[in-house]
């Protein structure tokens, strides 16, 4: 320990220097190529299942049935809850969806996603003053377009793709980050 | 040297660091058995990166934790092989860490002045034991569960603490929820922190106080005994001595190291891809018919149980692995002698010849005791409505209907005997079965035989669970019959009609 170590050159000019060199060469060459073969070997599957998430294909969804389209009141919103089936990575769940169904002649639909554009609160629809309200935050839209009359919300509400099969209404559901004026689907 | 490293160096002095860790003069002539340390050091890092990732994906409940590994294996990238590298890695740890064990021993390297890095070994030995036996239960399919029930219940034949030792290894008196996340706290927590830890110190001392030389550069002219107050001069001469070849820490002993791991490495992914990991049908603690296996390691007290009749079970089961682990930990201080060639040593070479052929011997009467098959799950694993069915047909209906390879074939016969239902499930629909079993005599007007089983018998729901069970028999596995289902109902009863809605 208190001895000072002799430097390697000064050791390979003593005794069998010229194997000593070798096999240094040779074990500095092979330790690289072992622990990057290792290295490979377990950061590969950890590396490509770490980032599965990432690079995993959104689920397409479907049309879901959510009316009568002769039920649907003309020109008032309808609010229509309905079950859909969530597959929750190994969990398989139930959530209630809720969607706001208008039209002004029992054929032509208008949809629009329950979820308040600001922070996710369920909307309201205020009767007395034919408007949207969120109750959290007094967000107000409009009950034809959907678009933002008074409050915090960055964007009108989020309207659903809709139509008409053999009179049963059915939408897309799908869900947008809300709080950003830009539509972005989740 | 370049201007960053230059830069680094003023402020940490790495080029000290590089001294005292790597380039430091070691002992000549070490074998490549010197290598199983670093190697069971590499594959407990393979374990740790391997098992961030697993539990990344792991949920420790009893709802989830099977479902999350489906969804690991089937929907993860690599997620299978991921889980058969940290299944194989379990055993190549067990296996280098005995190895690395045996090579000290045999060297006499536990001797003066490293018994205390052995005692931390032997702690280390458990912990890495404590590592198979929480880690088994988490899949929480049959064998997990039932070995561990098994394993748990050995803690409880222990005198005066067994049933509260138990209850603290289950989390309460039942194996269950409140014992999976205990194994997985321990598994995922509290072993890595210790074990790690360990290492550390394990490590430091070994840079402290040097590579264990070749044995014989220790045995020329050493006084007899290693507590001999002249030993302690003695061997700093020896030692020193053996330095003299020239031999550094890098790159002469990191190098073959390194070439020691990425072989083990190679073989641990090897099998991995050739044999991945066993998965089970999910555990069913309503399953009396299964037979427990522990892993393989595990085999050799499990065998033990046999040995020793019953009430002199506990000896077997805790007293022998406690007295080998004390044995373990005090074997610097009674083991003095200065000689360290196992050669030379015929005491510690007859101990550890009977600690292995005992373990061998062992080993293979618990294989061959190996039962050949356990009843293998047709097709996919049940749910558990299914399972429930199960259990409830076991109950009811196998008094006089056989499944094969379900049923006990050794069961007396009844003179009811009925149909064999190893095939109902490619001739009848989960309905019609439901109401034929809710009342036969709906469907012929033979009351001789199967009479009503609609309630008060079993409930709607048990007979629907029945039914359900039933619709999965399709014949002997891999026999890939057509299902084919022409069932037919019989016209409701008069009374039947009169009870119903008025059209």
């Amino acid at each position: 320990m208190t001895e000072p170590l002799r430097p390697i050159a000064a050791l390979d000019e003593t005794e069998n220097a010229r194997e000593n060199v070798g096999r240094r060469r040779f074990l500095r060459i092979a330790s690289a190529i072992s622990a990057a073969i290792g290295g490979i070997l377990i950061g590969f599957p950890v590396t490509r299942a770490f980032l599965t998430p990432a690079f995993k294909q959104r689920q397409v969804r479907g049309w879901t049935k959510v009316a009568q389209a002769d039920l649907v009141d003309i020109n008032t919103p309808v609010k229509v809850d309905f079950v859909e089936p969530i597959n929750d990575a190994w969990i398989q769940t139930r959530a209630l969806r809720t969607v706001w169904l208008r039209t002004e002649d029992g054929e032509k639909f208008t949809a629009f996603s329950g979820t308040c554009t600001h922070l996710g609160c369920s909307v309201m629809f205020d009767k007395a003053r034919n408007q949207f309200v969120c109750p959290c935050h007094q967000g107000v839209f409009d009950p034809k377009t959907g678009a933002v009359l008074d409050g915090p919300p960055p964007r009108g509400l989020d309207p659903l793709p809709v139509r008409v099969v053999d009179g049963a209404v059915q939408v897309t559901l799908k869900q947008f980050r809300t709080g950003v004026a830009e539509r972005i689907e989740i | 040297m370049s201007a960053l490293s230059r830069w680094f160096n003023e402020r940490l002095a790495l080029a000290s660091v590089w001294r005292a860790l790597l380039d430091r003069e070691v002992p000549d002539r070490l074998t490549w058995w010197h290598t199983l340390g670093s190697a069971t050091f590499t594959v407990f890092m393979v374990q740790v990166v391997t098992g961030i990732v697993l539990a990344t994906f792991y949920s420790a409940t009893p709802d989830h934790a099977y479902d999350s590994l489906q969804y690991l294996q089937r929907e993860v990238a690599s997620g299978s092989l991921l889980r058969a590298i940290h299944h194989w890695g379990s055993s190549f740890m067990v296996v280098l860490v005995a190895a690395h064990m045996i090579r000290v021993f045999s060297m006499g390297a536990y001797k003066y002045p490293r018994e205390a890095n052995w005692v931390l070994g032997a702690f280390m030995f458990v912990l890495v034991m404590a590592f198979g036996f929480t880690g088994y239960l988490l899949p929480w399919d049959q064998r997990a569960y039932w070995a561990t029930q098994v394993g748990t219940n050995m803690a409880g034949t222990a005198p005066l603490v067994g049933g509260p030792l138990t209850a603290l290894l289950r989390g309460g008196t039942q194996l269950g929820a409140a014992t999976l996340t205990r194994f997985y706290a321990f598994h995922v927590l509290w072993l890595p922190l210790l074990l790690g830890l360990f290492i550390l110190i394990h490590l430091a001392m070994v840079i402290r106080q040097g590579i264990a030389p070749r044995t014989d550069a220790l045995e020329r002219d050493a006084p007899a005994r290693t507590n001999d107050p002249q030993y302690a001069a003695y061997y700093r001469d020896a030692y020193k001595a053996t330095k003299r070849g020239g031999v550094r820490f890098w790159p002469d002993v990191v190098g073959k190291d390194l070439i020691a791991s990425c072989v083990v490495i190679v073989l641990i992914v090897v099998l991995a891809l050739a044999l991945g990991a066993p998965l089970e049908a999910p555990a069913d603690p309503t399953d009396n018919s299964y037979v427990p296996r522990p892993e393989w390691y595990f085999l050799p007290i499990f065998q033990m149980l046999k040995v020793f009749p019953g009430s002199m079970e506990s000896v077997g089961a805790l007293g022998v692995p406690l007295l080998l682990i004390l044995v373990l930990l005090t074997l610097p201080f009674f083991d003095r002698g200065s000689r360290r060639n196992l050669r030379h040593r015929p005491v510690a070479l007859v101990g550890i010849s009977v600690l292995l052929g005992g373990f061998a011997l062992l080993m293979g009467a618990a294989i061959r005791g190996t039962p050949p098959s356990v009843v293998a799950e047709v097709g996919r694993p049940l749910t558990s409505a299914e399972r429930a069915g199960r259990a409830l047909f076991t109950r009811q209906c196998e008094g006089c209907h056989v499944v094969t390879g379900v049923s006990d074939p050794k069961r007396p016969k009844n003179e009811n005997e009925g149909p064999k239902l190893s095939e109902i499930g490619l001739l009848h629909s989960s309905g019609w079965l439901h109401s034929f079993i809710e009342d036969p005599t709906r469907f012929h007007g033979d009351t001789a035989h199967m009479g009503k089983f609609g309630p008060p018998v079993l409930t709607h729901q048990e007979i629907e669970e029945v039914a359900l069970y039933l619709i999965n028999l399709q014949g002997a596995p891999g026999s890939h019959l057509k299902v084919d289902i022409h069932d037919t109902f019989p016209e409701p009863k008069e009374s039947v009609k009169k009870g119903g809605p008025s059209p």
